[in-house]
Protein backbone atom coordinates (compact mmCIF):
# COMPACT_ATOMS: atom_id res chain seq x y z
CA UNK A 1 0.00 0.00 0.00
CA UNK A 2 2.49 2.50 0.79
CA UNK A 3 4.81 1.83 -2.45
CA UNK A 4 2.13 2.19 -4.63
CA UNK A 5 0.85 5.39 -2.92
CA UNK A 6 4.87 6.44 -3.26
CA UNK A 7 4.79 5.75 -6.57
CA UNK A 8 1.55 7.30 -7.37
CA UNK A 9 3.09 10.49 -5.92
CA UNK A 10 5.75 10.05 -8.01
CA UNK A 11 3.42 9.52 -11.06
CA UNK A 12 2.28 12.73 -10.06
CA UNK A 13 5.74 14.88 -10.54
CA UNK A 14 6.89 12.77 -13.31
CA UNK A 15 3.40 14.09 -15.06
CA UNK A 16 3.53 18.22 -13.47
CA UNK A 17 7.68 18.04 -15.17
CA UNK A 18 6.83 17.04 -18.44
CA UNK A 19 3.82 19.09 -19.04
CA UNK A 20 5.71 21.95 -17.56
CA UNK A 21 8.74 21.08 -19.70
CA UNK A 22 6.16 20.52 -23.00
CA UNK A 23 4.53 24.04 -22.36
CA UNK A 24 7.80 25.52 -22.12
CA UNK A 25 9.16 24.16 -24.89
CA UNK A 26 6.37 24.46 -27.46
CA UNK A 27 6.05 28.56 -26.62
CA UNK A 28 9.93 28.82 -27.33
CA UNK A 29 10.62 30.96 -30.11
CA UNK A 30 12.87 29.37 -32.86
CA UNK A 31 15.29 32.20 -32.36
CA UNK A 32 16.06 31.71 -29.09
CA UNK A 33 17.40 28.19 -29.99
CA UNK A 34 20.50 29.56 -30.28
CA UNK A 35 21.65 31.47 -27.79
CA UNK A 36 21.37 30.02 -24.43
CA UNK A 37 20.39 33.54 -22.61
CA UNK A 38 17.34 33.21 -24.88
CA UNK A 39 16.46 29.74 -23.87
CA UNK A 40 16.52 31.08 -20.05
CA UNK A 41 14.57 34.78 -20.74
CA UNK A 42 11.99 32.31 -21.85
CA UNK A 43 11.88 29.90 -19.17
CA UNK A 44 10.88 32.98 -16.68
CA UNK A 45 8.98 35.34 -19.17
CA UNK A 46 5.98 33.00 -19.12
CA UNK A 47 5.64 33.53 -15.49
CA UNK A 48 6.21 36.78 -15.46
CA UNK A 49 3.94 37.51 -18.12
CA UNK A 50 1.30 36.08 -16.70
CA UNK A 51 2.04 37.51 -13.07
CA UNK A 52 1.56 40.89 -15.39
CA UNK A 53 -1.47 39.57 -17.48
CA UNK A 54 -3.17 38.68 -13.69
CA UNK A 55 -1.97 42.13 -12.24
CA UNK A 56 -3.56 44.01 -14.92
CA UNK A 57 -6.74 41.66 -15.29
CA UNK A 58 -7.20 42.62 -11.57
CA UNK A 59 -6.37 46.32 -11.34
CA UNK A 60 -8.39 46.41 -14.66
CA UNK A 61 -11.63 44.27 -12.56
CA UNK A 62 -11.28 46.44 -9.61
CA UNK A 63 -11.33 49.96 -11.45
CA UNK A 64 -14.40 48.85 -13.71
CA UNK A 65 -16.35 47.79 -10.56
CA UNK A 66 -15.31 50.89 -8.17
CA UNK A 67 -12.80 53.43 -8.07
CA UNK A 68 -14.31 56.35 -9.84
CA UNK A 69 -11.22 58.17 -9.76
CA UNK A 70 -9.25 55.71 -11.15
CA UNK A 71 -11.82 55.52 -14.20
CA UNK A 72 -11.36 59.17 -14.57
CA UNK A 73 -7.82 58.75 -14.50
CA UNK A 74 -8.12 56.03 -16.94
CA UNK A 75 -10.63 57.62 -19.28
CA UNK A 76 -8.13 60.34 -19.33
CA UNK A 77 -5.87 58.18 -20.36
CA UNK A 78 -8.12 56.90 -23.11
CA UNK A 79 -8.80 60.78 -24.44
CA UNK A 80 -4.73 60.34 -24.92
CA UNK A 81 -4.85 57.79 -27.12
CA UNK A 82 -8.54 58.33 -28.94
CA UNK A 83 -6.24 61.60 -29.72
CA UNK A 84 -3.26 59.56 -31.30
CA UNK A 85 -5.32 57.79 -32.80
CA UNK A 86 -6.92 60.83 -34.96
CA UNK A 87 -4.00 61.89 -35.42
CA UNK A 88 -3.26 58.75 -37.63
CA UNK A 89 -6.31 58.81 -39.07
CA UNK A 90 -5.04 62.35 -39.96
CA UNK A 91 -2.08 60.93 -41.30
CA UNK A 92 -3.86 58.62 -43.39
CA UNK A 93 -6.09 61.39 -44.65
CA UNK A 94 -2.66 62.86 -45.88
CA UNK A 95 -1.60 59.92 -47.58
CA UNK A 96 -5.48 59.66 -49.44
CA UNK A 97 -4.93 63.37 -50.25
CA UNK A 98 -1.87 62.41 -51.89
CA UNK A 99 -3.41 59.51 -54.05
CA UNK A 100 -5.20 62.17 -55.88
CA UNK A 101 -5.45 60.25 -59.43
CA UNK A 102 -6.93 56.74 -57.40
CA UNK A 103 -9.39 59.08 -55.72
CA UNK A 104 -10.32 60.36 -59.17
CA UNK A 105 -10.62 56.98 -60.41
CA UNK A 106 -13.13 55.33 -57.27
CA UNK A 107 -14.56 58.28 -57.07
CA UNK A 108 -15.07 57.83 -53.88
CA UNK A 109 -16.05 61.18 -51.08
CA UNK A 110 -13.96 60.93 -47.62
CA UNK A 111 -16.80 59.62 -45.69
CA UNK A 112 -14.81 58.58 -42.74
CA UNK A 113 -11.84 61.02 -42.24
CA UNK A 114 -13.76 61.64 -38.80
CA UNK A 115 -15.09 58.88 -36.35
CA UNK A 116 -16.86 58.70 -33.13
CA UNK A 117 -15.75 56.16 -31.64
CA UNK A 118 -16.37 55.04 -27.44
CA UNK A 119 -13.57 53.55 -25.32
CA UNK A 120 -13.84 50.21 -23.71
CA UNK A 121 -12.11 48.02 -21.78
CA UNK A 122 -11.46 43.96 -23.04
CA UNK A 123 -13.09 42.19 -19.83
CA UNK A 124 -13.18 38.53 -20.73
CA UNK A 125 -11.60 36.36 -23.39
CA UNK A 126 -12.76 33.06 -25.55
CA UNK A 127 -11.93 30.28 -23.95
CA UNK A 128 -12.27 28.10 -26.75
CA UNK A 129 -9.47 26.78 -28.93
CA UNK A 130 -11.44 27.25 -32.14
CA UNK A 131 -12.73 30.71 -32.04
CA UNK A 132 -11.62 34.24 -30.92
CA UNK A 133 -13.86 36.64 -29.17
CA UNK A 134 -13.53 39.39 -26.99
CA UNK A 135 -15.97 40.81 -24.42
CA UNK A 136 -15.85 44.47 -23.56
CA UNK A 137 -17.18 46.30 -20.64
CA UNK A 138 -19.54 48.60 -22.87
CA UNK A 139 -22.15 47.64 -24.52
CA UNK A 140 -25.96 49.61 -25.52
CA UNK A 141 -26.06 51.50 -22.86
CA UNK A 142 -22.64 53.17 -24.24
CA UNK A 143 -24.81 53.65 -27.90
CA UNK A 144 -22.72 50.85 -29.11
CA UNK A 145 -24.88 48.21 -31.55
CA UNK A 146 -24.20 44.91 -33.38
CA UNK A 147 -22.28 44.95 -36.87
CA UNK A 148 -19.88 48.29 -35.27
CA UNK A 149 -16.39 48.34 -35.96
CA UNK A 150 -14.14 48.03 -33.30
CA UNK A 151 -10.21 49.03 -33.58
CA UNK A 152 -7.29 49.94 -31.31
CA UNK A 153 -4.91 52.20 -32.12
CA UNK A 154 -2.75 50.77 -34.34
CA UNK A 155 -5.49 49.04 -36.36
CA UNK A 156 -8.71 47.01 -36.75
CA UNK A 157 -9.99 44.64 -34.30
CA UNK A 158 -12.97 43.54 -35.41
CA UNK A 159 -16.77 44.16 -34.97
CA UNK A 160 -19.46 43.58 -32.68
CA UNK A 161 -21.46 40.67 -33.14
CA UNK A 162 -23.80 40.66 -29.87
CA UNK A 163 -24.69 43.51 -27.02
CA UNK A 164 -26.14 43.61 -23.55
CA UNK A 165 -26.66 47.08 -21.72
CA UNK A 166 -23.63 46.83 -20.00
CA UNK A 167 -21.45 44.68 -22.45
CA UNK A 168 -20.84 43.91 -25.75
CA UNK A 169 -19.11 40.42 -27.62
CA UNK A 170 -16.62 41.28 -30.06
CA UNK A 171 -15.58 38.76 -33.35
CA UNK A 172 -12.19 39.70 -33.88
CA UNK A 173 -10.17 39.17 -37.24
CA UNK A 174 -8.43 36.20 -35.84
CA UNK A 175 -11.53 34.09 -35.80
CA UNK A 176 -12.16 31.65 -38.60
CA UNK A 177 -14.75 32.75 -38.84
CA UNK A 178 -14.17 36.52 -40.14
CA UNK A 179 -14.07 37.89 -43.33
CA UNK A 180 -12.98 41.39 -44.06
CA UNK A 181 -12.65 43.03 -47.73
CA UNK A 182 -9.77 44.77 -47.74
CA UNK A 183 -6.63 46.33 -50.43
CA UNK A 184 -3.17 45.92 -50.49
CA UNK A 185 -2.05 49.61 -49.61
CA UNK A 186 0.65 50.15 -52.72
CA UNK A 187 -1.12 48.53 -56.08
CA UNK A 188 -5.04 48.75 -54.73
CA UNK A 189 -5.79 45.35 -55.10
CA UNK A 190 -8.73 43.99 -53.80
CA UNK A 191 -8.38 40.53 -51.26
CA UNK A 192 -10.43 39.08 -48.47
CA UNK A 193 -8.67 38.91 -45.06
CA UNK A 194 -9.89 35.47 -43.04
CA UNK A 195 -8.62 34.16 -40.21
CA UNK A 196 -7.65 30.50 -39.73
CA UNK A 197 -7.25 27.91 -37.48
CA UNK A 198 -3.40 27.01 -38.89
CA UNK A 199 -1.77 30.16 -36.80
CA UNK A 200 -3.69 31.54 -34.34
CA UNK A 201 -1.58 34.98 -34.12
CA UNK A 202 -1.59 35.34 -37.91
CA UNK A 203 -4.47 36.35 -40.73
CA UNK A 204 -4.58 35.01 -44.74
CA UNK A 205 -5.34 37.51 -47.26
CA UNK A 206 -7.37 35.00 -49.80
CA UNK A 207 -8.76 35.74 -53.26
CA UNK A 208 -5.90 37.44 -54.15
CA UNK A 209 -6.33 38.41 -58.35
CA UNK A 210 -3.89 36.22 -60.53
CA UNK A 211 -2.93 39.21 -62.09
CA UNK A 212 -2.08 41.18 -58.26
CA UNK A 213 1.75 42.01 -58.00
CA UNK A 214 1.80 41.42 -53.88
CA UNK A 215 4.90 41.88 -51.79
CA UNK A 216 6.18 41.25 -48.48
CA UNK A 217 5.70 44.55 -46.35
CA UNK A 218 2.51 45.26 -48.13
CA UNK A 219 0.27 47.55 -46.33
CA UNK A 220 -3.23 45.60 -46.13
CA UNK A 221 -6.48 48.41 -45.25
CA UNK A 222 -10.18 47.57 -45.06
CA UNK A 223 -12.00 48.48 -48.46
CA UNK A 224 -15.29 49.77 -46.87
CA UNK A 225 -17.47 47.60 -49.00
CA UNK A 226 -19.78 45.11 -46.98
CA UNK A 227 -20.95 47.79 -45.03
CA UNK A 228 -19.54 46.65 -41.51
CA UNK A 229 -16.04 47.88 -41.24
CA UNK A 230 -14.95 51.63 -42.37
CA UNK A 231 -12.53 52.27 -45.66
CA UNK A 232 -8.72 52.54 -44.73
CA UNK A 233 -8.19 51.31 -41.46
CA UNK A 234 -5.11 49.48 -41.26
CA UNK A 235 -5.16 45.81 -40.78
CA UNK A 236 -1.64 44.76 -40.91
CA UNK A 237 1.46 43.89 -42.84
CA UNK A 238 1.96 40.99 -45.75
CA UNK A 239 4.66 38.64 -43.83
CA UNK A 240 5.14 36.11 -46.68
CA UNK A 241 3.27 34.97 -49.53
CA UNK A 242 2.49 31.42 -50.05
CA UNK A 243 2.31 29.81 -53.54
CA UNK A 244 0.31 26.72 -54.53
CA UNK A 245 0.38 24.54 -57.72
CA UNK A 246 -3.34 26.78 -58.62
CA UNK A 247 -1.79 30.60 -58.86
CA UNK A 248 -6.19 31.47 -57.71
CA UNK A 249 -5.37 29.59 -54.52
CA UNK A 250 -2.64 31.39 -53.43
CA UNK A 251 -2.54 33.37 -50.02
CA UNK A 252 -0.28 35.92 -48.41
CA UNK A 253 0.22 35.56 -44.41
CA UNK A 254 -0.77 38.92 -42.87
CA UNK A 255 0.62 40.06 -39.51
CA UNK A 256 -2.01 42.06 -37.59
CA UNK A 257 -1.22 45.48 -36.95
CA UNK A 258 -2.74 44.69 -32.99
CA UNK A 259 -1.73 42.38 -30.98
CA UNK A 260 -5.26 41.03 -30.77
CA UNK A 261 -4.39 38.35 -28.33
CA UNK A 262 -3.61 40.70 -25.75
CA UNK A 263 -4.94 43.83 -26.36
CA UNK A 264 -6.48 45.81 -23.59
CA UNK A 265 -8.54 48.79 -24.82
CA UNK A 266 -10.29 49.40 -27.59
CA UNK A 267 -12.56 51.86 -29.55
CA UNK A 268 -15.83 51.45 -31.22
CA UNK A 269 -17.05 53.17 -33.85
CA UNK A 270 -19.99 54.63 -33.39
CA UNK A 271 -21.21 56.84 -36.77
CA UNK B 1 -28.23 18.93 2.91
CA UNK B 2 -25.11 17.69 2.25
CA UNK B 3 -26.64 17.20 -1.43
CA UNK B 4 -27.21 20.48 -1.94
CA UNK B 5 -23.91 21.76 -0.69
CA UNK B 6 -22.20 19.08 -3.15
CA UNK B 7 -23.60 20.19 -6.14
CA UNK B 8 -23.27 24.19 -4.98
CA UNK B 9 -19.29 22.80 -4.99
CA UNK B 10 -19.99 21.35 -8.36
CA UNK B 11 -21.01 24.92 -9.20
CA UNK B 12 -18.46 26.64 -7.44
CA UNK B 13 -15.60 24.61 -9.47
CA UNK B 14 -16.85 25.42 -12.77
CA UNK B 15 -16.24 29.28 -12.10
CA UNK B 16 -13.23 28.02 -10.95
CA UNK B 17 -12.36 26.61 -14.47
CA UNK B 18 -13.64 29.34 -15.93
CA UNK B 19 -11.74 31.74 -14.45
CA UNK B 20 -8.50 29.40 -14.65
CA UNK B 21 -9.57 28.93 -19.02
CA UNK B 22 -9.92 32.97 -19.33
CA UNK B 23 -6.83 33.61 -17.12
CA UNK B 24 -4.29 31.32 -16.34
CA UNK B 25 -4.69 28.76 -19.59
CA UNK B 26 -4.53 31.30 -21.91
CA UNK B 27 -0.55 31.34 -21.24
CA UNK B 28 -0.18 28.53 -19.92
CA UNK B 29 -0.44 26.67 -23.46
CA UNK B 30 1.11 23.83 -25.94
CA UNK B 31 2.27 25.58 -28.78
CA UNK B 32 -0.80 28.08 -28.22
CA UNK B 33 -4.04 25.43 -27.58
CA UNK B 34 -5.62 25.82 -24.17
CA UNK B 35 -7.10 22.46 -22.76
CA UNK B 36 -10.91 22.01 -21.76
CA UNK B 37 -11.21 21.96 -18.13
CA UNK B 38 -14.94 21.84 -18.77
CA UNK B 39 -15.27 18.10 -20.08
CA UNK B 40 -13.05 16.65 -17.45
CA UNK B 41 -15.65 18.27 -14.62
CA UNK B 42 -18.94 17.26 -16.36
CA UNK B 43 -17.66 14.01 -17.13
CA UNK B 44 -16.52 13.70 -13.72
CA UNK B 45 -19.71 14.16 -12.61
CA UNK B 46 -21.54 12.14 -15.03
CA UNK B 47 -19.49 9.15 -13.82
CA UNK B 48 -19.30 9.53 -10.13
CA UNK B 49 -22.77 11.84 -8.88
CA UNK B 50 -25.05 10.16 -12.09
CA UNK B 51 -29.12 10.63 -11.84
CA UNK B 52 -28.74 12.83 -14.55
CA UNK B 53 -27.00 15.11 -12.90
CA UNK B 54 -23.86 15.10 -15.61
CA UNK B 55 -26.73 15.81 -18.28
CA UNK B 56 -28.30 18.79 -16.68
CA UNK B 57 -25.12 20.69 -14.74
CA UNK B 58 -23.19 19.71 -17.98
CA UNK B 59 -26.48 21.27 -20.28
CA UNK B 60 -26.33 24.70 -17.71
CA UNK B 61 -22.46 24.96 -18.14
CA UNK B 62 -22.60 25.34 -21.39
CA UNK B 63 -25.43 27.43 -21.76
CA UNK B 64 -23.54 29.93 -19.69
CA UNK B 65 -20.28 29.64 -21.56
CA UNK B 66 -22.72 30.03 -24.82
CA UNK B 67 -24.32 32.98 -23.32
CA UNK B 68 -21.23 34.74 -22.11
CA UNK B 69 -18.64 33.85 -24.36
CA UNK B 70 -20.24 32.11 -27.88
CA UNK B 71 -21.67 32.93 -30.73
CA UNK B 72 -24.08 29.96 -31.62
CA UNK B 73 -26.30 29.35 -28.86
CA UNK B 74 -26.51 25.61 -27.28
CA UNK B 75 -23.29 24.19 -29.03
CA UNK B 76 -21.19 23.87 -26.04
CA UNK B 77 -24.74 23.18 -24.17
CA UNK B 78 -25.25 20.37 -26.75
CA UNK B 79 -21.70 19.07 -26.09
CA UNK B 80 -21.13 19.14 -22.85
CA UNK B 81 -25.18 17.84 -22.10
CA UNK B 82 -24.15 14.65 -24.41
CA UNK B 83 -20.69 13.98 -22.41
CA UNK B 84 -22.51 14.08 -18.63
CA UNK B 85 -24.83 11.47 -20.27
CA UNK B 86 -21.85 9.62 -21.70
CA UNK B 87 -20.02 9.73 -18.48
CA UNK B 88 -23.32 8.40 -16.37
CA UNK B 89 -23.19 5.39 -19.24
CA UNK B 90 -19.61 4.72 -19.10
CA UNK B 91 -19.30 4.36 -15.26
CA UNK B 92 -22.18 1.51 -15.12
CA UNK B 93 -19.70 -0.33 -18.13
CA UNK B 94 -16.15 0.00 -16.89
CA UNK B 95 -14.36 0.42 -13.24
CA UNK B 96 -13.16 3.63 -11.86
CA UNK B 97 -10.48 2.37 -9.88
CA UNK B 98 -7.74 2.58 -12.53
CA UNK B 99 -5.83 5.98 -13.65
CA UNK B 100 -5.29 4.08 -17.18
CA UNK B 101 -9.37 3.79 -17.55
CA UNK B 102 -10.05 7.29 -16.46
CA UNK B 103 -7.48 8.92 -18.46
CA UNK B 104 -8.95 6.94 -21.35
CA UNK B 105 -12.26 8.13 -20.75
CA UNK B 106 -10.94 11.77 -20.68
CA UNK B 107 -9.46 11.21 -24.24
CA UNK B 108 -12.28 10.06 -25.34
CA UNK B 109 -14.97 12.74 -24.44
CA UNK B 110 -12.49 15.36 -25.24
CA UNK B 111 -12.65 14.31 -28.89
CA UNK B 112 -15.96 13.60 -28.85
CA UNK B 113 -17.33 17.23 -27.21
CA UNK B 114 -14.33 18.96 -29.88
CA UNK B 115 -15.74 17.20 -33.08
CA UNK B 116 -19.19 18.03 -32.34
CA UNK B 117 -18.72 21.69 -31.08
CA UNK B 118 -16.18 22.05 -34.00
CA UNK B 119 -18.01 20.59 -37.08
CA UNK B 120 -21.64 22.14 -36.10
CA UNK B 121 -20.04 25.60 -35.26
CA UNK B 122 -18.82 25.20 -38.61
CA UNK B 123 -21.56 24.44 -40.22
CA UNK B 124 -23.96 26.65 -38.66
CA UNK B 125 -21.02 30.01 -39.15
CA UNK B 126 -20.41 28.70 -42.66
CA UNK B 127 -16.75 28.96 -42.13
CA UNK B 128 -14.05 27.10 -44.16
CA UNK B 129 -13.64 23.61 -42.48
CA UNK B 130 -9.52 22.96 -42.18
CA UNK B 131 -9.22 19.48 -41.00
CA UNK B 132 -5.36 19.02 -40.70
CA UNK B 133 -5.23 22.16 -38.26
CA UNK B 134 -8.27 20.73 -36.38
CA UNK B 135 -6.75 18.05 -35.81
CA UNK B 136 -3.31 18.89 -35.02
CA UNK B 137 -5.38 21.32 -32.17
CA UNK B 138 -7.35 18.19 -31.28
CA UNK B 139 -4.10 16.16 -30.67
CA UNK B 140 -2.68 18.83 -28.26
CA UNK B 141 -5.75 19.24 -26.40
CA UNK B 142 -6.12 15.99 -25.78
CA UNK B 143 -2.47 15.44 -24.68
CA UNK B 144 -3.15 18.32 -22.42
CA UNK B 145 -6.35 16.76 -21.07
CA UNK B 146 -4.60 13.48 -20.65
CA UNK B 147 -1.27 15.18 -18.21
CA UNK B 148 -3.90 17.04 -16.42
CA UNK B 149 -6.14 14.12 -15.64
CA UNK B 150 -3.29 12.19 -14.61
CA UNK B 151 -2.20 14.88 -12.51
CA UNK B 152 -5.71 15.54 -10.68
CA UNK B 153 -6.43 12.09 -10.72
CA UNK B 154 -6.10 11.29 -7.00
CA UNK B 155 -8.16 14.39 -6.57
CA UNK B 156 -10.80 12.74 -8.67
CA UNK B 157 -11.03 9.46 -6.99
CA UNK B 158 -11.39 11.19 -3.49
CA UNK B 159 -14.27 13.42 -4.47
CA UNK B 160 -15.51 11.03 -6.58
CA UNK B 161 -16.03 7.96 -4.38
CA UNK B 162 -17.22 10.97 -1.62
CA UNK B 163 -19.59 12.18 -3.92
CA UNK B 164 -20.77 8.40 -4.98
CA UNK B 165 -21.34 7.70 -2.06
CA UNK B 166 -23.46 10.93 -0.92
CA UNK B 167 -25.79 10.79 -4.02
CA UNK B 168 -25.97 6.48 -4.13
CA UNK B 169 -26.48 4.42 -0.63
CA UNK B 170 -26.80 1.21 -2.91
CA UNK B 171 -23.14 1.71 -4.22
CA UNK B 172 -21.96 2.01 -0.98
CA UNK B 173 -23.37 -1.06 0.00
CA UNK B 174 -22.21 -3.20 -2.90
CA UNK B 175 -18.31 -2.10 -2.52
CA UNK B 176 -17.99 -2.72 1.20
CA UNK B 177 -20.03 -5.75 1.93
Amino acid sequence: MYRNKKTGIIGIIVTVIILITIVVVSNIEIENFSQIGGALSSLVMPVQNGITYLKNKITGNNTFFSDISTLKEENESLKDENSKLEQSLRELEIIKAENETLKEYVNLKDKYTEYTTVPGYVINRDTSNYSNIIVINIGSDDGISEGMAVIADEGLVGHVISVTGTTAKVQTLLDTSSAVSSLVGTTRDAVIVKGNLDDNDMLRATYIPTDATILEGDKIETSGLGGIYPKGITIGTVKSIVDTKNLTNRYAVIEPAVDINKVETVLVITN
Amino acid sequence: MKKAISIFCLILTFFIIYFLQSNFFTWFTIAGIMPNLYVILVLFIGLFVKRKLGLVLGLIFGLYLDIVLGRVVGISALGLGIIGLLGEILSKNFSKDSRFIVTLMVIVSTAIYEILVYVLSMLRLSADIEIIPFLKILIIEILFNTLITIIIYPLIKKAGYYLENLFDDKFMLTRYF
